[in-house]
C-alpha cells in the first residue's frame, strides 16, 4: 500500500498531464464549436462506447487472439532462427543476408496478398502479425548471440565445458538483454499488424470495428475502439516488459531507468 | 630433466599476404613449477598473443608449447585465466561468479563452500559474496575475478594485465593481495604486464620482450625475499632492478 502511494506520488506529474489533456479536450469541443462528427468529446466517447461494450469486448478478444498467437509464433521462430544463424556459419552467409534484405521491405504490404490467398479468417491475420514481429526478434537475437565478449569466450573454453552447458550458463543469459530489445519492438508491431490486417479484410476484430464505424460517421465509436486497442497494445508491451524484469533483473539499463 | 612448461621457437603471424601481421616470436621460454614469471614488454609486442598460445586458446604459426612434456594442441583446461577485462558475469553475485568456474567444470559446489569463503576472505571480499559485480569498485571486481580464476586450484595461472585498468593506489594494494595468495598455494604463474615495478615486485623471473614482433631480449632473475613489501620496494637492490630494466626499454625507444 505504502509502495502504491509512493508510486502514485512519483507519477503525479504524468497523472496531472493526462487529467489536463482530457479536460482540455472535453471543453475545447463546445469552446471551438467542433462538430461531433469530426471530433467527439471524451464524455461522449465514454457514453456511446459503454452502450456498445459487448461488441467492443468481443472484438478486443478477437484482435487479442490474433496478436498473441502471432507474437508467440514469431517469438519461437525468431529465437530459433536467431540461434541457428548465430551458431552456423553456413546460415550466417545465406539466411542472414536474406533476412536483412527482406527487413527493408515493409512487411505490411504483403497483407492484401495474404488475405486474398487465405481468406477472411484468423490465419492471414496471424501470419501478418508473425511477419511484422519475426524480423525484429530474429535480427536482435543474432546480434545478441554474436556479441559475447572475447574474454568470456576464452574463459569458458579454458574450462573445457560442453557447448550445451556453456550455452545455458553463459551464452543464453548474456544474450537476453539484447533479445528483449527485439521482443519489445515486436510487441509494439504486433497490435499494429493485427489492426491493419483487419482493416484490409475481416468481419470481426477491433480493426474491422474501427473501419466500419468510421465509415458510418461515428468517430465516437471509433475512438472507443482505439481506446480498447490502446489497452491491448499496452497489455502486450507491459507483459513483455514484466517478463524482462523477472528474467533479467540484473540488467543495468533497467536499473538506471528505475533510479 | 624437462622443464614444467616449455615454449619452443613459438611464433605467431596473423592474417596472410598484404594483411600479414607478425605478432610474436620466434621465442623459447622454459618455466619451472612454482615460478612466478612476468612477461614484460611494450603495448602491442605480442604478450597477449603469447599467453593465449600457451593456454592453447590460439593456434601458433610455428613452434610448440609443452606442459610436463605433453604437447598443447587445444584449450588447456587445468589452468586459471584472467584478463584486463574481467570475466565476471553481471547476472551472478560474486559468489555465483566463483561458482561459475566450478559449474562449468562439473565440480560439486557443496565441496567448495568453505574454500569459496576462505579465498574471498583472503582478499577481504567476504562481506561482498552476495553482491553483484556492478555494485563493486574496479579493484574489488578484479579481486573477485582473481578468486574466480583460482578457486579450482589450478597448477598454472595465466594473468593478462589483470591490473591494467586500475588506478595506481588500487594496483599497489591488489598486488600485495595477489602475492599473499600466491605464497600460500605456490601455483606456477605467468603474469603479463607492461609495468616494470609490478613485474619486479611480484616475479621470481622477468622476461623482457622486444617491441613487435616480440622476441626475448633477456631474462632477469629477481633475487629478493618474499613477501616483497614496501621495505623491499625501497631497497637499493629493487631500485637497481627497475633501473636496469628501464635502460633496456630506453634502448628500444619505448620509454
Ligand atoms: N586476432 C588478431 N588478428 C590480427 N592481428 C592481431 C590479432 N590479435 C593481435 N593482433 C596484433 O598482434 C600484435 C600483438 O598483439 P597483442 O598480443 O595483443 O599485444 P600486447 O598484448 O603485447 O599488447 C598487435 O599488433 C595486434 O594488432
Ligand atoms: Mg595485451
Amino acid at each position: 500500500m505504502k509502495k502504491f502511494i509512493k508510486w502514485i506520488l512519483s507519477g503525479w506529474m504524468l497523472i496531472l498531464f493526462f487529467v489536463g489533456f482530457f479536460l482540455f479536450w472535453e471543453y475545447s469541443i463546445p469552446l471551438f464549436d467542433i462538430p461531433r462528427y469530426i471530433l467527439p468529446a471524451p464524455s461522449e466517447i465514454f457514453l456511446k462506447g459503454s452502450a456498445d461494450l459487448d461488441k467492443l469486448i468481443y472484438y478486443t478478444g478477437v484482435t487479442a487472439l490474433e496478436t498473441v498467437l502471432g507474437y508467440i509464433i514469431a517469438l519461437i521462430l525468431g529465437l530459433g532462427f536467431g540461434i541457428a544463424i548465430s551458431f552456423s556459419s553456413i546460415l550466417r552467409r545465406t539466411l542472414y543476408p536474406f533476412f536483412v534484405s527482406i527487413e527493408m521491405t515493409p512487411k505490411i504490404a504483403f497483407a492484401p496478398l495474404f488475405i486474398s490467398w487465405f481468406g477472411f479468417g484468423l490465419m492471414p491475420k496471424v501470419i501478418i502479425v508473425v511477419l511484422v514481429c519475426f524480423f525484429p526478434i530474429v535480427l536482435n537475437a543474432i546480434l545478441a548471440f554474436n556479441s559475447l565478449s572475447n574474454e568470456l569466450t576464452l574463459f569458458y573454453q579454458s574450462t573445457g565445458a560442453s557447448r550445451l552447458k556453456t550455452f545455458f550458463t553463459i551464452r543464453l543469459p548474456a544474450a537476453l538483454p539484447q533479445c528483449f530489445v527485439g521482443f519489445k519492438y515486436a510487441a509494439i508491431n504486433a497490435t499494429v499488424g493485427a489492426t491493419i490486417a483487419e482493416f484490409i479484410g475481416s468481419d470481426k476484430g477491433l480493426g474491422f470495428y474501427i473501419s466500419i464505424v468510421t465509415g458510418n460517421m461515428r468517430p465516437d465509436l471509433a475512438f472507443a475502439g482505439i481506446f480498447f486497442l490502446t489497452c491491448l497494445g499496452l497489455s502486450v508491451f507491459g507483459f513483455v516488459t514484466m517478463m524482462e524484469k523477472i528474467l533479467i533483473p540484473w540488467h543495468i539499463s533497467m536499473k538506471r531507468i528505475n533510479k | 630433466m624437462k622443464n614444467f612448461i616449455e615454449v619452443t621457437e613459438l611464433k605467431k603471424v596473423f592474417g596472410n599476404g598484404k594483411d600479414e601481421v607478425h605478432a610474436f616470436g620466434p621465442a623459447t621460454i622454459n618455466i619451472n613449477a612454482g615460478e612466478f614469471v612476468s612477461i614484460l614488454g611494450p603495448s602491442g609486442c605480442g604478450k597477449s598473443t603469447l599467453m593465449l598460445m600457451v593456454a592453447g586458446l590460439l593456434d601458433s604459426t610455428s613452434g610448440k608449447v609443452e606442459f610436463e612434456s605433453k604437447l598443447v594442441n587445444g584449450p588447456k583446461t587445468d589452468i586459471g585465466i584472467m584478463f584486463q577485462d574481467n570475466t565476471l558475469v553481471p547476472w551472478r553475485t560474486v559468489k555465483g561468479n566463483i561458482e561459475l568456474q566450478l559449474e562449468l567444470r562439473g565440480l560439486n559446489l557443496k565441496d567448495y563452500q568453505d574454500q569459496i569463503y576462505n579465498i574471498l576472505k583472503s582478499v577481504n571480499l567476504e562481506d561482498f559474496a552476495e553482491r553483484f559485480p556492478n555494485e563493486l569498485s574496479g579493484g574489488m571486481q578484479q579481486r573477485a575475478a582473481f578468486c574466480q580464476a583460482m578457486i579450482h586450484d589450478p597448477k598454472i595461472i595465466l594473468l593478462d594485465e589483470p591490473l591494467g585498468k586500475l588506478d595506481a593506489m588500487t594496483r599497489e594494494k591488489i598486488r600485495a593481495d595477489f602475492q599473499k595468495l600466491w605464497m600460500v598455494k605456490k601455483p606456477t604463474v605467468i603474469f603479463v604486464t607492461h609495468s616494470i615495478e609490478e613485474a619486479v615486485q611480484l616475479s621470481s623471473r622477468v622476461i623482457l620482450i622486444t617491441p613487435r614482433p616480440g622476441k626475448i631480449d633477456r631474462e632477469i632473475k629477481i633475487d629478493l625475499p618474499y613477501p616483497r613489501d614496501l621495505k623491499v620496494k625501497r631497497s637499493t637492490k629493487f631500485i637497481e632492478y627497475v633501473n636496469s630494466i628501464q635502460e633496456v626499454f630506453h634502448k628500444y625507444g619505448v620509454i
